[in-house]
């Protein structure tokens, strides 16, 4: 190798690593300019995004908004309720994803009536298959006790898998914080909110409870299970929480289970004795109505509930039932 | 190659320099940067930085609001908090023996508001303060205004090493906050300097002689033939404003249990046009009242009359020839 | 003028300009004191923070774009920073030429070898950014451990200073106590001795901060290297190297700290800082494989994982883990904590204390208040720890921010934490002995500490009266203590009513003669001794946990009144109370 070539090679050399050296010191210098904070993190608070709850509300149709049949049979009633609104094809379209929300808790025996009837459950997820042709049916809680002993013990873990629904047991990952506009107590609050992100329709299914502290536990109240974090210190205002809850979550439809009612020792029960049986079911996409006509099973007026009085004021729904002339089928 | 060793040693040597004179650079740019710093926590001023040599700050500054006010300097809180108070800092200094300078600095919004609690709170005979427009000193303690600032400063104890120091710290605290300088009391002027008690002027922003309404009051005591004798003055926005108030205040004393007396002195009356002129006898007490202009004016309860009617004359020609002047 | 002297010139400026700003941390605006020398200075010139920081956080804070220097000067001109600038590896290049200097040429030529373990550092270096990097695993920022610059100024600051400082009180008015102090310097300690082994076996062997210089420098401008492929072979050049980089062969760029030494002792003239490579070959990369490099990356997720399985940031989350006013939620603090322990020197009170493994592995050194230590809690009227973090983890607050005033009156003060009364231990609560200590204490204003009155008859406290003659009773028992209830909290109670103890006897007490007797009194009648207690409440919508209570409680082993994480303002997931 000549000298002369020796000296090519290395200014050669030189010049690809100078080349190399600048566009490193451009890609930090940009690096850094995009990524530059001035203002440095503004509050203490986890800086999570905020997400929003999708309103899964159908179609208005006057006159059809509440439905209520008597009877003791849950599934011939439920499949009456819904066909008195328009069938579950109305509320279920095909393709659809669907996201049911039933009351498990706890993780007790559906006998003791502190859950949602496991049958019941199984119906609805199976007409939403059958007549709704729904593509997937995701049946969610986050319950107080261990989420899995609860879907065990309740027994609609295996009654929903049965008709092809799927459980999806609450994990922390899919918690994400969200405030209610206006809200006082919902403010960068966990919610159960992901698997919701996916889904085209909720429904929730809730039993008519006593409850020591609210007096009554029927479909608002059962949007708690949808709270994440450690819920039970908005049991220091429970009114304004439920009202909040039925403000935030916008349901397709509740359906509100009265064939039996807890009378006495909610929300647990766990004696036989706790239960009346009632003999009726209400199906409505009005969450304050229901739960208006839910209370009356526990011999209590709406006015009873300061809840229902908050959640119509900001326009949840009505307390008065009667003008929506919800359908009676005896 | 002996050439070459050569330029690389020179070589080596500019490179050299011009790396220690980076580090000198560097070196001067971090002490220009350390000069300190105006606040240490937010807008709390640098009351650190005046320990003088030889004195330690054993605390921190203390910062009180009109909330706190009170759990340190407890029931004077009022006094403060109803003229305009804003925030209260204060800073120890301990000197040998644990001997400790204490400053109380008073942010009370305005220069008015300031000399309001610091004339009210002066103490009698003491010696003026040089340098400041209003401020005294005790043997032990320091008391001035300096813009919107009323300064205390107390030393607890009157050794000569000690008082040395506090008066040192009240000359760099006046150095080192900042004011309106521009700022002044107009009133001020208004009083005749004639017989005047020297820095007896005291501003009472509301409840005057304990009538609400008069508010903005100035008031000045005098030596009137051996007798003193407390004059007052309150400029209100114009004549008519000034009269409804004289009248008012009048009211008051009559409701109060006074009751109007002649004058002495015959020339009194026509002196002002203003038909406000009144005399009271209050408990054994000469009270004269009357407005001129936009001012209301008066002599409060004097023990000889005779003076007392001296010392309205005084104040009735002063302000005339104010209201002419305008 | 030779390199090798500007070097050690430059060495002693950094090395004593880190020393001084250590020592000038202090509250005050004396020349020695903060004023606004720039403590952090070394913290932000550090790129290894301001990479580890963006990893986590995905944003470069302000002050930490001094890193951006240091990059650039590396990316040209090498790893200049190791022998030039940083503090530590001055140390360890002195340290090593005090240990190995008597040593012949040929020992210390194969001392300064380069060794396959060289290669640790960026296993090191890769494994705590990966740690890092993950976001969607939880990210968590441990650079700070062995990273050279934290590593030093907590040495330094928490352990080294406060000895020197000992004696004098110039860095702090009291004696500072630091808990765990023994582990930051025992690895101080280790890291020192090391050189001892090998010469610069930090730098060389684990520093994270040099294998990231390494990776920077290699495309660097200038280097080190053979002016030609031939020279005598005398090996001297590998006498001093300070990074066992093998100048002698190839070269290898990334070892090589630019300390000059070998240009300084080639006889034959031929090595030299030049923009051409060495005529002798030369190792640009690190010598780091792939299968080792990927071995880091899943390491370091796997430790995430580990790491956070005590599930801290969850249910089991610490309660003694108390951090200062403005540190961020627990999550976003962990994402930007160096352990740098800045905020433990400066907090005036030595109230900020290195954290254990409390809050598991991650919490280690981190700041965490312990009211046992130090002169006063938490003081009300000072943010120096939030002024003087170079990260943001502990955001910059004013005061009235901190106090909920003014502008922030809404918002209310910045609690810490909750202050709960241990009512099995408390004096006054327990043992019947008059005790208001934590309620004079409190510094919010309303006092966040309340008590309530009660009065307790105290044990054998029930007399039978002998004879009476006006306020003094005489009794039957003469067992009694002299003066033993003359304290002002002693009442005697007769007949539903009480009247103050001013004095008593063994077999009288005499009440104060104010207040006579309403009810009359014979002998045989029964009266009480009682104590008057005001047992201490936490009003926990005012308490801040600011911990001076904790401080000032008598009860002095396990204390009676303490403070719990609960109720801290940056975790509203842990709130105690539904509003405030």
């Amino acid at each position: 190798m000549t000298k002369r070539t020796q000296s090519k090679i290395d200014r050669r050399r030189f010049l690809s690593r100078s080349a190399k050296a600048a566009a490193s010191i451009a890609a930090a210098g940009i690096v850094a300019a995009t990524l530059y904070d001035k203002e440095g993190p503004r509050t203490g608070i986890g800086s999570d995004e905020l997400v929003t709850l999708r309103d899964f509300s159908v179609e208005h149709r006057p006159g059809k908004i509440m439905s209520v049949v008597k009877g003791p049979d849950r599934t011939g009633a439920v499949n009456q309720a819904l066909d008195l609104l328009g069938g579950i094809e109305r509320f279920v379209s095909q393709g659809d994803t669907v996201a049911i929300k039933p009351n498990v808790a706890f993780a007790s025996s559906a006998m003791l009536g502190a859950t949602s009837n496991p049958e019941l459950v199984a119906e609805v997820v199976r007409l939403c298959y059958a007549r709704g042709k729904a593509k997937k049916v995701f049946v969610l809680d986050n319950p107080i006790n261990d989420p899995a002993s609860c879907f065990r013990w309740s027994g609609i873990g295996k009654a929903v898998s049965q008709v092809g629904g799927k459980v999806i047991l609450p994990r922390e990952s899919m918690f994400r914080h969200t405030s209610l506009e206006g809200g006082k107590l919902i403010r960068n609050w966990p919610i159960f909110s992901e698997p919701l992100e996916k889904v085209d329709k909720l429904i929730g299914i809730a039993v008519v409870k006593d409850h020591q502290h609210s007096r009554a536990s029927m479909t608002m109240k059962n949007w708690y299970g949808l709270l994440g974090g450690r819920r039970n210190i908005f049991h220091q205002d429970i009114n304004t929480i439920i009202a909040e809850l039925a403000m935030l979550v916008k349901p397709t439809l509740v359906i509100l289970d009265g064939i039996q009612t807890m009378i006495t020792n909610g929300p647990t029960g766990g004696s036989l004795s706790d239960l009346k049986q009632t003999n009726t079911l209400i199906a409505s996409c009005d969450m304050v109505a229901a739960d208006s006509y839910g209370c009356g099973l526990l011999g209590l007026k709406p006015s009873d509930l300061p809840y229902l009085g908050k959640a119509e004021n900001a326009g949840v729904g009505t307390t008065d039932y009667e003008s929506l002339k919800p359908m009676l089928a005896i | 190659m002996k050439a070459e060793t050569g330029r690389s040693k020179r070589l080596e040597t500019v490179v050299s320099i011009i790396l220690l004179g980076i580090i000198s650079i560097i070196c001067l740019c971090i002490i220009l940067r350390q000069s300190p710093r105006i606040t240490q926590s937010g807008d709390v001023p640098d009351l650190l930085s005046l320990t003088p040599q030889g004195f330690t700050a054993p605390s921190i500054t203390e910062v009180y609001n009109s909330g706190n006010l009170y759990e340190k300097i407890n029931g004077k809180a009022p006094q403060y908090t109803e003229s305009g108070f804003e925030r209260l800092f204060t800073q120890r200094f301990a000197g040998d023996n644990d001997e400790l300078i204490e400053l109380y600095l008073y942010d009370m919004g305005n220069l008015r508001n300031a000399f309001s609690v610091y004339s009210i709170q002066k103490r009698p005979q003491t010696e003026a303060l040089p340098n400041t427009k209003f401020g005294y000193k005790t043997s032990n303690s320091l008391y001035f205004v300096h813009g919107k600032y009323y300064i205390e400063l107390i030393a607890y104890s009157e050794s000569e090493k000690l008082i040395e120091a506090m008066v040192q710290i009240g000359k760099s605290l006046r150095g080192k906050l900042e004011i309106d300088q521009t700022a002044e009391i107009a009133e001020l002027s208004l009083f005749e300097q004639e017989n005047i008690v020297a820095g007896s002027i005291k501003l009472y922003l509301a409840n005057t002689f304990g009538f609400e309404d008069l508010t903005e009051t100035f008031s000045s005591r005098y030596i009137i033939d051996g007798q003193a004798v407390t004059g007052f003055l309150s400029k209100r926005t114009n004549a008519a404003e000034a009269d409804t108030l004289a009248k008012s205040y009048s009211d008051f004393l009559i409701e109060n249990g006074g009751s109007i007396k002649k004058a002495i002195n015959k020339n009194i009356g026509s002196t002002v046009k203003n038909q406000s002129l009144k005399i009271f006898d209050f408990y054994d007490t000469t009270e004269i009242v009357f407005s001129t202009g936009p001012f209301v004016a008066g002599v409060h309860e004097a023990e000889n009359q005779q003076a007392a009617e001296k010392l309205a004359l005084l104040f009735m020609n002063k302000l005339a020839g104010m209201v002419k002047s305008k | 003028m030779k390199i090798v002297q500007t070097r050690r010139i430059s060495q002693a400026f950094f090395f004593t300009l880190f020393l001084w700003l250590c020592i000038v941390s202090t509250i005050g605006d004396k020349l020695w004191q903060l004023r606004n020398w720039p403590v952090n200075w070394f913290l932000q010139l550090d790129p290894l923070t301001a990479i580890g920081t963006i990893l986590t956080t995905h944003t470069l804070y302000r002050t930490l774009a001094w890193a951006l220097v240091t990059i650039v000067l590396t990316i040209i001109f090498g790893r200049f920073f190791c022998s030039w600038v940083c503090p530590f590896g001055s140390l360890h290049h002195f340290v090593g030429f005090l240990a190995h200097r008597k040593k012949t040429n040929a020992q210390k030529i194969k001392l300064n070898k380069y060794r396959k373990a060289q290669r640790i550092k960026y296993f090191v270096l890769v494994f705590v950014l990966a740690m890092a990097a993950f976001p969607s695993l939880a990210a968590t920022l441990q650079t700070g451990l062995l990273d050279p610059i934290p590593l030093v100024t907590r040495s330094f600051n928490l352990v080294l200073v406060p000895i020197f400082d000992r004696a004098a009180n110039v860095t702090s008015a009291t004696p500072r106590f630091y808990e765990g102090a023994w582990l930051i310097f025992t690895i101080f300690l280790t890291a020192i001795l090391l050189n001892i082994v090998f010469p610069r076996f930090y730098c060389r062997f684990i520093c994270p901060l040099g294998a990231l210089f390494g990776i920077l420098g290699r495309f660097a401008i200038w280097r080190i290297g053979k002016t030609q492929s031939k020279c005598s072979n005398c090996m001297l050049c590998e006498k001093s190297c300070e990074g066992g980089c093998e100048p002698a062969q190839s070269i290898r760029i990334a070892e090589c700290v630019l300390c000059f030494n070998c240009r300084q002792d080639c006889e034959d003239e031929v090595i030299c800082y030049q923009s051409r490579g060495s005529l002798a070959g030369e190792i640009t990369d690190p010598d780091i494989s792939r299968r080792g490099f990927v071995l880091s990356v899943v390491s370091g997720v796997f430790a995430v994982g580990a790491v956070r399985f005590g599930n801290k940031l969850g249910g089991n989350w610490s309660h003694k883990v108390i951090r200062p006013p403005g540190a961020l939620a627990e999550e976003e603090f962990l994402k930007r904590c160096i352990k740098c322990g800045q905020c433990m020197r400066i907090c005036p009170t030595n109230v900020i204390q290195p954290g254990g493994f409390q809050g598991g592995l991650e919490n280690l050194w981190t700041p965490v208040l312990n009211n046992r230590i130090g002169s006063s809690g938490c003081q009300l009227n000072c943010v120096a720890c939030s002024e003087i973090c170079p990260t943001s983890a502990i955001r910059p607050i004013s005061l009235p921010e901190k106090l909920g005033t003014d502008e922030f009156a809404d918002t209310g003060p910045i609690k810490i934490g909750t202050a709960f009364v241990d009512r099995n231990r408390c004096l006054a609560w327990a043992m019947d002995k008059p005790c208001i200590v934590c309620q004079e204490n409190c510094p919010v204003s309303p006092k966040a500490i309340y008590t309530q009155e009660v009065f307790n008859t105290i044990r054998d406290g029930l007399l039978k009266v002998k004879k009476v003659s006006g306020n003094i009773v005489e009794t039957i028992e003469n067992n009694l203590k002299q003066d033993s209830f003359s304290t002002g909290d002693y009442f005697c109670a007769i007949k539903g009513e009480r009247y103050k103890i001013i004095a008593n006897s063994e077999n009288s007490i005499e009440t104060s003669a104010e207040e006579k007797f309403k009810e009359k009194l014979v002998a045989g009648d029964k009266i009480e001794i009682q104590i008057r207690l005001q047992k201490p409440y936490i009003d926990i919508s005012k308490c801040i946990g600011c911990g001076v209570c904790e401080h000032e409680c008598p009860v002095s082993g396990k204390k009676a009144i303490r403070i719990s994480a609960e109720g801290e303002t940056r975790s509203p997931d842990r709130k105690l109370l539904l509003k405030s």
